[in-house]
């Protein structure tokens, strides 16, 4: 264990932060979800009164991709965003054609609109050793302690997909 | 050549962040998907919520009956019971009571209301992987079994051939591997960051009083107590700790906030952890750990 701290306490607050981290993009998830794809076909999203049916917020418009194994339907990636109180979370749900989940991965994160985190202004109270150590404080914020983020509104969103596929996208028996 | 894979799902009420580098795309993915699977064995397990979790099942059983718990909530109970002795009670797993008496936990389904004269010591981990509660409690090992999540997620993206590895649940989080890690550490005011550290093979919890407390009637109320008294603490603090593990690191800022500071520095010290405590304008910094 080996620990160096780099910025003292106490610092006062002055200049302002945004953080994101983006994981994967929508085609890593396809390809991840779907191994035996040979093409996903953009879906359309269902019409308004489907979406309305499943309790969509106005505005609401999932991407949705039809897995295809040449003339086989494998399922679906929807890539669909929750906003909460001041985070973005972009996610992928992949379905097989029983309903069945596969996979969800979140694809980006981002802290947004008025949830920005205030920072110190490192120059003036850098305690580090190296010129190295200066240059990583103030690029991107990569990882912040004690970030409370809930996950409810993206276990939200989810439950809002199932019930668009129940909705819209099931084949009918 | 090695590739780098980042992966978040959501997981323990929080995102769970996980990135390795590893020799090739295959081996990164499988090292990912063992390390999600433990995550999800220690939500199902540990969870207040789930009903058919450990604790709930325990909670559901009649005071002295012994009830079979899984291998991983035991290593968890017997840490948090180990940190009650050592706190003196300061802390204690068995709070739950008072969290669900406030409104901050639902009320599981359980055929009594806690004790208010029980506490840790009426928690008996008996032989064959089984527990016994003497009177009638509820636990909570809410933060402890996140932090020990991370740790089992970095023990399996290890044993996978991850090179370094790096888990982030919401942040309890923890960098294993050669490589320095620097973290921004949110201060007291919940939306500032007051500090900075860099951490190697090594893991870090935050606990902020100022993210969970609410106001009930003209007082605040949180989610952290002395457990001696039944009183709240750290409503206006935050408390960041470095420790060898996770699931330590956690614990640990329960401990800062309830215990005198003299107890502390001898817990943290036995647990080679450091720790700074941010509070109305001041840092407290316990970092002369041996």
């Amino acid at each position: 264990m080996h620990v160096r701290w780099l910025i003292p306490f106490g610092a006062a607050a002055v200049s302002q932060a945004a953080f994101a981290t983006q994981y994967m993009s929508v085609q890593q998830a396809q390809q991840e979800a779907f191994a035996g794809a040979s093409e996903f076909r953009p879906t359309a999203a269902p019409d308004a009164a489907a979406l309305a049916a499943v309790g969509a917020p106005g505005g609401w418009s999932p991407q949705i991709f039809t897995a295809q194994a040449g003339d086989k339907k494998l399922g679906w990636l929807i890539v669909d965003q929750v906003i909460g109180k001041s985070e973005a979370i972009t996610y992928s749900l992949a379905l097989d054609t029983a309903g069945t989940v596969i996979a969800l991965e979140v694809l980006e994160y981002r802290e947004s609109h008025g949830g920005e985190v205030r920072m110190p202004a490192w120059r003036k109270q850098f305690v580090g050793k190296t010129a190295a150590d200066a240059a990583a404080l103030n690029r991107d914020i990569k990882i912040i302690s004690g970030a409370t983020l809930s996950c409810r509104h993206l276990t939200e969103g989810v439950q809002r997909l199932l019930k668009l596929y129940q909705a819209a996208l099931k084949t009918p028996a | 050549m090695s590739v780098r894979l980042q992966r978040a799902r959501p997981w323990l009420g929080t995102l769970v962040e996980m990135r390795v580098d590893a020799a090739d795309t295959a081996c990164a993915r499988a090292a990912i998907e063992a390390a999600f699977a433990e995550v999800e064995a220690a939500h199902r397990r540990m969870s207040f919520h789930e009903p058919d979790s450990d604790l709930s099942r325990l909670h559901a059983a009649l005071p002295g009956t012994a009830v079979d718990i899984d291998p991983r909530t035991l290593d968890v109970l017997r840490c948090a019971l180990e940190l009650a002795e050592r706190s003196d009670g300061h802390f204690d797993p068995s709070i739950a009571g008072e969290l669900v008496a406030q409104g901050f936990l639902p009320a599981p389904r359980s055929p009594f209301v806690p004790d208010r004269g029980a506490n840790w010591r009426d928690v008996e981990l008996i032989e064959a992987g089984r527990v016994r509660l003497h009177r009638p409690l509820w636990l909570d090992l809410g933060g402890i079994a996140k932090g020990y999540a991370v740790d089992r997620a970095i023990e399996q993206l290890l044993a996978h051939g991850a090179d370094i590895a790096l888990v982030n649940a919401g942040g309890d989080l923890r960098a294993a591997g050669a490589f320095e890690e620097i973290v921004h550490l949110r201060g007291a005011d919940n939306s500032a960051v007051s500090g900075a550290v860099a951490i190697r093979d090594a893991a870090l919890a935050t606990s902020i009083g100022a993210a969970t407390r609410r106001r009930s009637g003209n007082a605040w109320i949180g989610t952290h107590f002395d457990a001696r008294d039944r009183r709240a603490v750290g409503l206006s603090a935050a408390a960041s700790v470095i420790a060898p593990t996770c699931m330590l690191a956690d614990a640990l800022t329960k401990v800062v906030f309830a215990a005198p500071a003299a107890l502390t520095r001898r817990v943290l010290d036995h647990y080679r952890a450091q720790a700074v405590v941010d509070e109305a304008g001041t840092a407290r910094h316990y970092s002369n750990a041996a």
